[in-house]
């Protein structure tokens, strides 16, 4: 039962609709530095995890402990938001479900694709079920990386593994004439969800910038939890 | 042996598998006289180093056996013992640790902080051992010493400063420059034994003395006069930070950390100058024994040689003419000839011939001071035991000992096999704690245990080479466990009246999963059981715990609560009560919802960038974990748990499947549940075990 409550209770549930989130091949989340992206991917993560799903999380900036650290801090800020749950159950699930989540930290240098094509063989070989999503947090947009798609592309026709994306915007840039950071519009016609977290008034917005016909939609998330807030 | 305590030094060299122990000990020995000639681990002539002295540790390059040996630098008598890097000897680490004073953790300037430098240092900080970094192999591709000591910082959490930079790096590792005297240290002749002063080249001197200031800052915490002299601007003396240093050291707060590079016989001198400056002497360290007289209180032992004797035996080795027993006196002095007592069983002993030893080669020594290692001939004993004057009753700390996680069978060839494999056997055990045998009561076979493959594998090579006695082995076995998983009570009469006197004894209460192996409660009010039969109602529950009722594994982690029960004048006694409690243990046992775990072992992949996703992949195969991985310079670090039963033969795998290019290192982690679907498959084993015999 805790599980299907923290699936409800999260704020991917109701910003993208849990059912929604593998439908397709590629969701971008796109803020400035510093303000959630990689905790908005993190409860992503998460609502597979409660669902009994496996997932890869793969970081160019993090350290592999502090991936891990991530996803126990996200898992509480989902549990205190519920409010009272037994502590021992709460315990007891993590538990259960923390070892579905691989941490794997990169470089920029050497994050190939390869790599993970020669891991996720291994669960097909040993017939394991395969991760539903991977999550790829602080790959450089500023650069050319169509190559990195045509990969992930790959992944998807031979795993149907459903990429989510960290994308960061800059401050100073302004923003392309439809209202996209300039960094998705390059690959805008790859991505079949993007999210925009923007800082308002001590709070954030979560923007829905594509998903089918639901664009433009907004929900307030409180900045420290990344969960979302009753108005 | 030099009566000067401050002029002793026990140290130790640990580190990772590989790091280049036995090459740095082969050099110190090289330098300071006790060797003439330089022999390599994997040396061409077959030789081998020095104190890798069994056949089976040359032969596979690996330190098996702990040798000690002493040797002189700069007038102070140095004793080293050589720890094994191989997570399945720990014990011998553990051993080693607990008879030293300061350490030189090793670590391989290109691989960084690796999972065995870890577990080291967790053992270090158990025993509170002070050590100083070594950063080896400056002289590999891909050396970086500076992200080496920032990864003692981050991964272990030392304070590490930096005490030298290297004047080079990879192929152009020339020396080092002593941030301490700002001289830069070159080492000439053939094998580096000249060590040269010259000016720091001028490219480097910016570095160096921004290196100085940072160090300086670091280590002026551990002195007020130091502190006071930088505020004064005044001109800092060598000796003021030295010795800021060695206060820092002690008090395990900093890590100064030195580098070089062994093989190519770079900055060792230096290294040994630092031992000497900064690494504690016996008087430096508290030791403490518990004394049995009085009530287990704690002692201080006192590095006096007038006072009683102690001294801890920490490894047993069988020599050419008996026993060898290497000890370390704590307090007083063992003369040649004095009587001692094992605290341990209170057996008298004579110490006759006492010696010191140079790896294999042993010289012969009068005494045997507090504050030195040495060894005794011809004396019975086990590893860990206290030996002490008469007059007293003191016991070193137990050490911390784990228990085996897997075994072997073993069949001895021929009857002369069978013989020597006993004399064998008795050895091993005395010497390894962490190794043990039985004999199957139901097979008749002998069962060895230990704590991996490589452990149990070393075991048998030695039976072979060392006693000739051959043996074929039958599959690892992993050490299964049974427990409960929920409360259960449990009502259980014992009747027998079969003519004679009858049998009655009835107990009731519940079970219930606890963390401790097994625990006894009782709360029988009123005399329900006469208290003289509460003993044997406890000793039946325990019992029942060598062998679980559903496979037969050992039981673990139960708490047996009674509260009620019956009695019968004349037909009770201790024997009914045994039985009634091995009655209600069998009862309450099936409610309680029994189900096996399985040892899970925390293993450690590094492997070159390009074979990640293979490793990960052979992981996954083996019903593994993957916690995460992580990158560091060239090499991928994967940290995982999986079931020690999926681990046999692993290394061959990983071997063929990284082009040999990967390693991995394991060690017990912790007991789980076993999945259900290989639980139906451990149980059909078991039948068909039994279906056989």
């Amino acid at each position: 039962m805790l599980k299907k409550d923290l699936i409800l209770k999260s704020p991917v549930s109701k910003t993208i609709g849990f059912d929604n989130i593998r439908n397709g091949k590629f969701g971008a989340v796109l803020s400035r530095a510093g303000v959630g992206k990689t905790s908005f991917l993190v409860q992503i993560a998460l609502t597979q995890l409660l669902n009994d799903e496996k997932i890869i999380h793969i970081s160019l900036d993090d350290h592999m402990e502090k991936i891990n650290l991530r996803y126990s801090d996200g898992y509480k800020n989902l549990v205190n938001d519920i409010g009272y749950v037994d502590p021992q159950k709460a315990v007891r699930l993590w538990e259960d479900i923390k070892s579905n989540e691989v941490g794997i930290s990169y470089n920029e240098n050497t994050f190939d694709i390869e790599k993970i094509r020669d891991y996720l063989k291994s669960f097909k070989k040993s017939d394991l079920v395969l991760p539903s999503i991977l999550i790829i947090d602080g790959l450089n947009f500023d650069k050319d990386i169509t190559d990195v798609f045509e990969g992930l592309e790959g992944l998807y026709q031979e795993f149907s593994i459903f990429t989510w994306l960290s994308m960061k915007s800059h401050r100073d840039e302004e923003l392309s004439e439809n209202g996209f950071p300039v960094q998705l519009e390059t690959y805008k016609e790859r991505f079949d969800k993007a999210i925009f977290l923007q800082p308002v008034k001590n709070k954030i917005e979560a923007i829905i910038l594509k998903d089918g016909d639901r664009t433009d939609q907004k929900y307030k998330l409180d900045p420290s939890t990344m969960m979302i807030l009753d108005e | 042996m030099i009566r000067n305590l401050e002029k002793v030094r026990n140290i130790g060299i640990s580190a990772h598998i590989d790091s280049g122990k036995t090459t740095l000990t082969e050099r110190i020995l090289f330098y300071t006289d006790r060797i003439h000639q330089i022999n390599e681990v994997r040396g061409k002539n077959g030789t081998g180093a020095i104190m890798d002295s069994m056949e089976l540790e040359k032969e596979r390059g690996i330190t098996i056996a702990s040798a000690a040996t002493y040797c002189k630098w700069d007038r102070h008598n140095i004793n080293i013992i050589d720890t094994p890097g191989h997570v399945d000897f720990t014990v011998e680490v553990e051993r080693s640790l607990r008879v030293l004073d300061g350490v030189v953790l090793i670590l391989c300037s290109v691989s960084g902080v690796q999972s065995q430098s870890i577990t080291v240092d967790q053992q270090m900080k158990r025993y509170k051992v002070p050590c100083i970094a070594f950063v080896n192999k400056c002289d590999r591709s891909g050396a970086n010493p500076l992200r080496v000591s920032r990864q003692l910082k981050d991964k272990l959490g030392h304070n590490s400063v930096m005490m030298q930079l290297p004047i080079g790096l990879e192929d152009k590792h020339e020396g080092v420059i002593d941030l301490v005297a700002m001289k830069a240290l070159y080492f000439e002749g053939d094998n580096g034994e000249n060590m040269v002063e010259k000016e720091i080249p001028a490219d480097l001197l910016d570095d160096a003395q921004m290196a100085r200031e940072e160090m300086i800052d670091e280590v002026s915490l551990f002195s007020e006069e130091l502190t006071d002299t930088i505020l004064e601007e005044k001109e800092i003396g060598e000796d003021l930070i030295m010795q800021a240093v060695r206060t820092g050291t002690i008090a395990r707060e900093m890590t100064p950390v030195f580098l070089g590079s062994a093989y190519k016989n770079k900055a060792v001198q230096p290294l040994l100058n630092a031992v000497i400056s900064y690494l504690p002497s016996p008087l430096d360290i508290e030791n403490e024994a518990i004394d049995l007289d009085n009530n287990e209180e704690t002692v201080i032992l006192e590095s006096k040689f007038d006072k009683p004797t102690v001294a801890l035996a920490f490894k047993l080795e069988d020599g050419q003419y008996g026993q060898l027993t290497y000890i370390r006196a704590y307090q007083g002095c063992i003369n040649k000839g004095d009587t001692l007592i094992n605290s341990r069983d209170g057996r008298k002993i004579k110490a006759g011939r006492l010696i010191r030893m140079h790896s294999a080669q042993m010289e012969e020594v009068e005494a045997i001071p507090a504050g030195h290692i040495g060894a005794m001939f011809g004396i019975d004993c086990a590893s860990g035991d206290t030996f002490v004057s008469p007059k007293i009753n003191y016991s070193m700390l137990a050490m911390h000992i784990m228990e085996p996680v897997i075994s072997l069978s073993i069949v001895p060839k021929d009857n002369k096999a069978q013989i020597n494999m006993s004399k064998a056997l008795n050895r091993f055990t005395k010497e390894d704690p962490t190794f043990k045998t039985y004999v199957d009561h139901e097979t008749g076979d002998t069962i060895i245990q230990g704590m991996g493959e490589l452990h149990l594998e070393v075991y048998v090579e030695r039976m072979k080479r060392e006693y000739g006695a051959e043996v074929e082995t039958g599959q690892p076995r992993v050490a299964y466990r049974e427990t409960i998983t929920k409360k259960a009570i449990f009502n259980y009469t014992h009747k027998k009246q079969t003519g004679g006197a009858g049998q009655f004894g009835r107990i009731a209460g519940f079970m219930e999963p606890c963390n401790e192996e097994f625990e006894f409660d009782n709360k029988i009010t009123g005399g329900r059981i006469p208290t003289n039969y509460i003993p044997s109602c406890k000793k039946g529950f325990e019992m029942c715990m060598d062998k679980g009722p559903k496979l037969e594994f050992p039981v673990t982690g139960i708490k047996v609560t009674i509260d009620d029960g019956a009695f019968h004048a004349v037909d009770s006694s201790e024997m009914a009560f045994k039985a009634a409690a091995r009655g209600a243990f069998l009862e309450g046992y099936a409610k309680a919802r029994p189900v096996i775990k399985e040892p899970i072992m925390k293993v450690v992949i590094e492997t070159p960038n390009e074979f990640q996703g293979a490793c990960m992949g052979l992981i996954n195969q083996r019903r593994g974990i993957i916690q995460g991985s992580q990158e560091e310079g060239v090499m991928s670090v994967i940290e995982s748990q999986v079931p020690l039963s999926d681990m046999f033969g692993f290394s061959t795998v990983l071997r063929s499947g990284t082009q040999g290019k990967a390693q991995f290192t394991m060690e017990f982690s912790s007991y789980k549940k076993v999945p259900v679907s290989v639980a139906e498959e451990i149980v059909r084993k078991k039948q068909e075990e039994k279906t056989k015999k």
